[in-house]
């Protein structure tokens, strides 16, 4: 197995997500968190935000269709989710939570339901890419050598 | 488990304080898992002691179990369980320590309610390590600026009588923020007080003059409230004098300054009530009520009642509506049925005020404007009233009988209503409010069956508590679900011992007005835990708190119960994989 190779492709994943947007600086933030103490620490926030994000999703899509216009619920769920990803650097992700927030603002149906769309989809592509992402880094590797943030 | 870390933690933070900032104790406080995961490690790079939970509630349980186990507080603005503001005023009023709000909502408005309420800082998120690097100067500097301001001219402002309400929260504010000033001088002793100098003097003037030499502070235990409410009771709540307390409580080693700053703040505790519930006057809970989260600190007051046939209604307030402006909040201010069916189980400590939640539960406290809008003022609504009061309210045992019993005494003003946070947390809560540390009060030999139900009630698991309910009154719980009740410790300690003194004297008043009221129907031997705070919640088939109850999901990878200091922090998570 060609362990540095997959670390390369691992890298050009990562810098792929950053060059498009997808990723910001805070996630090199939190990458700067990782250390011997928590060696799986950037994939521990990832599985978190994945599983908590996916939570806030489904929440908010029963909200739009069970609670019509009730755009300070819409809101409110959005302000949670706009929370994690500032968090963790999805960048593409929060500034759809934005311009959702910014739509029930103008009380603008369509507009919520478009960036809401468009936010599934972004949140679908972050967490392919950063499955794969790990996925190689897992591959790449010995257990220490795994965690090691590619840069 | 929390606890033993949490001792080790202090324990190792003990050592680290020399150090400051290094070791410097924070507790961390967001419902956000991915937020409070990285403020957690963040905070941790900068080498300070970390304690990280999601919920409010248990924040505040931990920083009311003991507020020297930290030294900063930062927390999440929005939040289920609690409103960050309130917790931050909360904080603020009891603890003495500094506040910082964090929050992805960066207006200007927010930020100036932030402010106002207290906070030394607010932080936009996603907070950077550099900014958390710089929060210890907080620290720092409310021990300087503490230590100079007088106490004196904080009596004269808590003392202030109510105005309205944006003069009242002004007053509070700066109160608050007085009251904390003043408190360094006693902060960071244990128990008892030492020095009595002040014993012999005979001036009877609250005199708190921080200049002097620090003194020991001391712990306001369930059962040393206890007798000084009672004793405030006995006087008069306009005319105690710490010095006539003093006398009163008959406590050995108290001054009459630990009585005075004592006081200082039951005003204010006394002052949030009325405002707040004069604000809620005239709104009438909905039985039943809608609102997640049944407050049960307000039941101080009613605890020495004991007629538990008439109807009371114990007021829900909605959690958010207590928490947040009074305004805002719609819940009734009379204690409808919906608590008493609920057994709240309070932890062991709330052995005293069962039976006085019992008592409150009969009360109705609902009238607006009329004479008896001292009770309705009693209802407690916020949770700074609960802190309050949580704080005064350690374990130890009262004096029940002589609370139950005292029915000569009506000062007529109510205190407070429990009012329990609840959180959406499932009965396992429960078990851990009634590991709370409590003292359990001796069986009073109340009058009232109800009593004895509140007295078997307590700490009992929920569903122990519905039976025993069942058993004793025959009063069905209405809506009651065992599992809705959580008792989330903040609350805890307060209820009991506030109740179970100012009781007495309110239950008079209540018991007057409750038996000319039969339209609210509280369900005997309501198990209120008034003192327990333990969070009882009032879970209503609403799917509002659908919401709330699936916050706390084994959905969530991360415990929703769960709180973990920096030194035990679940790393193996790792494994998992995305896709849930």
């Amino acid at each position: 197995m060609d362990y540095s190779n997959l670390r390369r492709q691992a890298a050009s994943l990562k810098k792929g997500l950053f060059d498009q947007g997808h990723l910001d600086e805070q996630f090199r933030q939190v990458e700067d968190l990782q250390d011997e103490a928590s060696p799986n620490f950037v994939e521990e926030v990832v599985v978190v935000f994945f599983k908590d994000s996916g939570r806030l999703i489904t929440n908010l899509e029963q909200a739009l269709e069970k609670y019509p216009r009730d755009f300070n619920r819409w809101d409110a769920y959005m302000q949670q989710l706009k929370g994690s990803c500032s968090s963790i650097g999805a960048s593409r992700m929060k500034n759809e939570c934005m311009s959702f927030r910014d739509s029930c603002g103008q009380r603008n149906v369509e507009g919520c339901m478009g960036s809401f769309q468009k936010l599934k989809r972004e949140h679908a592509v972050l967490r392919q890419k950063l499955e794969s992402y790990f996925q190689l880094l897992r591959q790449a590797g010995p257990a220490g050598a795994a965690t090691r943030p590619v840069m | 488990m929390m606890r033993r870390d949490e001792r080790r933690g202090a324990a190792a933070a003990a050592t680290c304080r020399d150090q400051f900032p290094v070791g410097m104790r924070v507790l961390a406080v967001d419902d956000d898992p991915v937020c409070l995961k990285v403020l957690e490690t963040l905070l941790r790079r900068c080498q300070y002691h970390v304690t990280a939970t999601n919920q409010a509630i248990i924040a505040l349980r931990m920083l009311r179990e003991n507020r020297d186990m930290f030294d900063l507080v930062i927390s999440d603005v929005h939040m289920p369980d609690m409103d960050g503001f309130k917790l931050l005023e909360l904080v603020g009023l009891e603890m003495d320590l500094p506040v910082i709000m964090l929050s992805v909502n960066g207006e200007t408005k927010t930020v100036m309610k932030g402010i106002t309420h207290g906070a030394c800082d607010y932080l936009l998120k996603p907070v950077r390590i550099e900014e958390l690097k710089n929060i210890w100067q907080h620290v720092v500097r409310r021990k300087f600026s503490t230590r100079d301001s007088l106490n004196a001219d904080m009596y004269e402002e808590c003392n202030k009588p109510p105005s309205s309400d944006s003069d009242y929260l002004y007053d509070q504010v700066k109160c608050g923020s007085s009251v904390q000033s003043g408190r360094p001088n006693k902060k960071r002793k244990e128990y008892h007080s030492e020095e009595e100098d002040e014993d012999g003097d005979s001036s009877g003037q609250d005199n708190d003059d921080p200049s002097a030499p620090k003194r020991p502070r001391v712990v306001w235990s369930v059962e040393l409230h206890r007798k000084f409410v009672t004793a405030v009771n006995h006087l008069g709540i306009d005319k105690a004098v710490p010095k006539r307390i003093l006398e009163l409580m008959n406590v050995e080693k108290l001054t009459r300054e630990n009585v005075a700053s004592h006081l200082q703040k039951y005003r204010v505790y006394l002052r949030r009530l009325s405002a707040v519930a004069s604000q809620q006057a005239g709104i009438v809970a909905a039985l039943g009520g809608r609102d997640p989260f049944l407050r049960m600190d307000a039941f101080e007051g009613l605890q020495g009642y004991q007629a538990f046939t008439s109807p009371a209604a114990l007021s829900t307030f909605g959690a958010h509506g207590l928490l947040n402006s009074p305004r805002n909040n719609q819940t009734a201010v009379v204690i409808q049925g919906v608590a008493t069916s609920r057994s709240i189980p309070t932890g062991s400590s709330s052995c005293t005020t069962n039976p006085l939640i019992g008592d409150a539960a009969n009360y109705h406290l609902s009238p607006p404007g009329n004479r008896h809008g001292n009770l309705a003022q009693g209802l407690v609504t916020s949770l700074g009233q609960t802190q309050l009061e949580q704080k005064w309210m350690n374990e130890g045992s009262g004096d029940l009988s002589s609370i139950l019993s005292g029915s000569s005494r009506a000062n007529g003003m109510p205190r407070m209503l429990p009012s329990v946070t609840s959180s959406p947390l499932l009965p396992s809560d429960l078990v851990e409010c009634t590991q709370a540390q409590v003292a359990i009060q001796p069986p009073v030999t109340a009058p009232s069956a109800s009593l004895e139900q509140l007295e078997g009630a307590i700490g009992a698991s929920s569903g122990t508590l519905v039976s025993r309910v069942s058993q004793q009154n025959a009063l069905s719980p209405s809506g009651f679900s065992a599992n809705g009740l959580l008792v989330h410790g903040s609350l805890n300690n307060y209820g009991a011992s506030f109740s179970s003194n100012g009781a007495t004297r309110l239950g008079d008043a209540f018991s007057a007005s409750f038996r000319q009221t039969n339209d609210f129907t509280v369900p005997r031997g309501m198990k209120v835990g008034s003192s327990s705070f333990g969070g009882a919640i009032h879970l209503s088939p609403d799917t509002t708190e659908q919401k709330y109850l699936s916050f706390g999901s084994s959905d969530s990878l991360l415990d929703p119960k769960l709180v973990w200091s920096s030194s035990q922090l679940p790393s193996n998570i790792g494994a998992h994989h995305f896709m849930s």
